[in-house]
């Protein structure tokens, strides 16, 4: 694996866990529940075989990195990075797609689900350098559209998939505020 | 001004919503104006009210008008 990829992410009070074969049928329960499953790009319902396929190719591709949210110990959602580019991998990427959904029904509207992002935006830009995010969106999924426009991502193309854009300095100005609100000290 | 009376008005001007939008359920991300900006705004306006200091825990359960009177109650604020 290339020297800059981590594994292992925390931040904001939530903690990013690379994928193993253990979170693997948790995952696809996850994503095969429909509210989950409607924001994807594909509602295919995902078999047993296919996610050890799409495991074992991922195991072996450094052009993307999965991994289960943890908040209090608890998993709660997915996240990922992707190259955008073909032919590049995450540790010399120049663009990167960034992907997450939250599972845990308790989290999907409350202010954490900004915590994952956070630690994974974080990453891309200060640790793997990436000169800037894309993302891809379905038109009718207005959350997640205000949701990353509150973290600065700009339209790129508005279409039935929009697409948006996110360098690091509008990431830094929109989460300031954000980041110093989930940086406080957890309860003792 | 009683403790019930200072959380709707911190809720009414840091959400830009109507006293009488103010209710036990009104939740995080039910209103366009709940998003993540104005939920930095309300902590702050309650931290002013009541002068305390939340902490992450406190900001992240702090997901209707409900739980910011259960929350608020362990700091010993009185919403009876």
């Amino acid at each position: 694996m290339p020297n800059k990829l981590l594994t292992q992410l925390q931040g904001y009070q939530v903690r990013l866990d690379a994928v193993t074969q253990d979170d693997l049928e948790m995952i696809r329960q996850w994503r095969n529940d429909p509210s989950v499953a409607q924001f994807m790009l594909s509602q295919e319902s995902i078999s047993t075989e296919q996610q050890q396929a799409w495991f074992k190719k991922i195991s072996r591709d450094f052009s993307q990195q999965h991994f289960v949210i943890f908040y209090k110990n608890e998993a709660i959602g997915v996240a990922n990075i992707k190259a955008y580019y073909q032919g590049e991998t995450l540790d010399n990427a120049r663009v990167i797609e960034p992907g997450l959904y939250i599972a845990d029904n308790r989290y999907r509207n409350n202010i954490l689900a900004f915590a994952p992002t956070l630690v994974l935006n974080d990453y891309c830009f200060e640790v793997l350098g990436v000169q800037a995010l894309l993302a891809v969106v379905k038109a009718d999924n207005l959350a997640a559209l205000n949701y990353n426009t509150k973290l600065g991502y700009q339209i790129e193309k508005q279409a039935e998939l929009v697409e948006i854009r996110l360098n690091q300095a509008d990431y830094q100005h929109h989460t300031h505020g954000l980041k110093a609100l989930l940086n406080r000290p957890a309860r003792s | 001004m009683q403790n019930l009376e200072k959380l709707s008005k911190a809720f009414t001007e840091s959400l830009g919503i109507e006293p009488q939008q103010v209710s036990d359920t009104l939740t995080y991300n039910s209103i366009p104006q709940w998003d993540s900006t104005a939920h930095m705004i309300l902590i702050a306006e309650i931290e002013n009210a009541f002068n305390l200091m939340l902490d992450t825990d406190d900001i992240i359960d702090m997901s209707s008008f409900a739980q910011a009177k259960a929350i608020l109650a362990k700091y010993e604020i009185d919403f009876n």
